[in-house]
């Protein structure tokens, strides 16, 4: 009895322990978390130095947009890429309360739009990112976005952009605003959107 | 006991139900019980009682220029609709219900946000605006192979409302449609068909309730190339000094 007496207090106390944690970890380091739940594997301990060609650069993007991203991730609303594959079972260990401390923390950090291969280039696919309607959405040089929930694109990783927009056109991306972006992108190729994917991780 | 918990339960329900139809609740769509076309009330009200600032509408429109074009012809691809020429209370109706979720348009969503463009005042100057501009000399076309079935087509069904020529009724709230694009006419026409346009007219739903993929494309290519008056066309190669 004295067993079982003690055992169900330290069940308890290790409940509300947990219980404490996850609670603890909305006001938590997001900091902390990004290197604690192995994000800074891929996406380096800066947010902006990824492990290789075709990830993310993450500092500085908008908070609510990472949010998003995170929780469609994680329930496969979001399954393009290596997403299912690398990032979902990274997630299982990560809560939402944490996703949001991660997301404000990448939110707050300077964003990096600073030239990532051979030198800035303009044109083509700066008239193209002008002409073809992403201006509207994404903002002047793709840094400011008309909503916090879209993704700023100024310096991001080339591989990883034309990606993306292939997947939002064929549909093997539609989570979160991609409602939105979809209706366009039959006006641009795929050879423009390489071109348009040069010109915005050029942009400094 | 009894009558107490009775008086009760309906004070809840009727609480409830004011809570639920409240501020939050968005109003019904076509097709939904109480459903009114262009029923009265909200912005667009307020928006159709102010006088409009065409100057102002200019500062405006920059912002619906980057998709619908400085010359406010859209795209013939039917991307974005051409919104010169339209009326003024037409463009005052469907920019109303975009952006108080009664029309569904994620794309133009957020630039038609009193965050992006203004509350009802901006509304009625862009709106303005828009009259002041010409209208294509080359909109997007069908594939002119059903012409006679066109016609018959929308003399029967479409120009009781749309008007002899597609010239609409501002009056009425009936959009002009001729020379609009014809790929954005086929969407419209079938998301209104489908109920899927929720803003949609009753009485047109049922109008089109039975047309056919053949019947569909030939009333619309016939409307696509409906010539409006020259007074109200630019010249081929126009472009708006405004935005030069």
């Amino acid at each position: 009895m004295h067993v079982l007496k003690t055992t169900m207090i330290a069940l308890t106390a290790g409940a509300i322990a947990a219980l404490a944690g996850a609670n603890g970890a909305a006001a938590a380091d997001g900091k902390a978390l990004f290197s604690d739940k192995g994000c800074v594997g891929c996406h380096g301990e800066d947010a902006k130095t990824p492990l290789q060609e075709g990830y993310p650069r993450l500092a500085g993007q908008n908070a609510d947009y990472v949010f998003q991203q995170l929780k469609d991730i994680k329930s496969g609303a979001r399954a393009n890429g290596q997403t299912a594959e690398v990032m979902k079972p990274v997630l299982e260990e990560v809560s939402e309360d944490e996703m949001r401390a991660l997301a404000d923390y990448l939110g707050g950090l300077g964003r990096f739009a600073e030239a990532t291969a051979k030198g800035a280039s303009d044109a083509p696919g700066k008239a193209l990112f002008l002409t073809r309607t992403c201006i509207a959405c994404h903002g002047k040089e793709g840094n400011k976005p008309v909503l916090k929930t879209y993704p700023a694109l100024a310096g991001q990783d080339k591989g990883y952009i034309a990606q993306q927009m292939k997947d939002i056109k064929s549909g093997a991306r539609n989570n979160g605003a991609v409602a939105a972006m979809q209706p366009v992108m039959h006006l641009v190729t795929d050879g423009e959107i390489d071109q348009i994917a040069d010109y915005l991780s050029n942009v400094k | 006991m009894k009558t107490l918990m009775r008086i009760l339960a309906v004070t809840a329900v009727a609480a409830g139900a004011t809570v639920i139809t409240g501020t939050g609740a968005r109003a019904a769509s076509v097709g939904e019980a109480g459903y009114v076309w262009n029923g009265a009330g909200g912005e667009e009200d307020e928006a159709l009682g102010l006088k409009p600032d065409a100057k102002a509408g200019k500062d405006v429109f920059e912002v619906c220029s980057a998709c619908h074009q400085p010359e406010g012809w859209g795209l013939s691809d039917g991307t974005f609709p051409q919104l010169a020429g339209q009326h003024y209370k037409v463009i005052i109706k469907q920019l109303s219900d975009i952006r108080a979720r009664n029309r569904d348009n994620p794309t133009m969503y957020p630039f038609a946000l009193p965050s992006q463009i203004g509350g009802p005042q901006a509304v009625a100057d862009v709106a303005g605006y828009i009259q002041t501009l010409k209208m294509s000399p080359e909109n997007g076309k069908g594939d002119g192979k059903d012409p006679e079935l066109g016609k018959k087509l929308y003399a029967d069904n479409c120009a009781k409302c749309h008007g002899a020529s597609g010239e609409g009724d501002n009056d009425k709230f009936y959009p002009r449609i001729e020379a609009q694009h014809y790929a954005y006419l086929l969407r419209q026409f079938n998301d209104i068909k489908a109920g899927k346009r929720r803003n949609a007219n009753p009485d047109m739903v049922k109008q089109i309730h039975d047309f056919t993929d053949r019947e569909t494309h030939a009333v619309l290519d016939y409307v696509s190339r409906l010539v409006p008056p020259k007074e109200k066309v630019a010249p081929k190669g126009w472009k708006n000094p405004d935005f030069q």
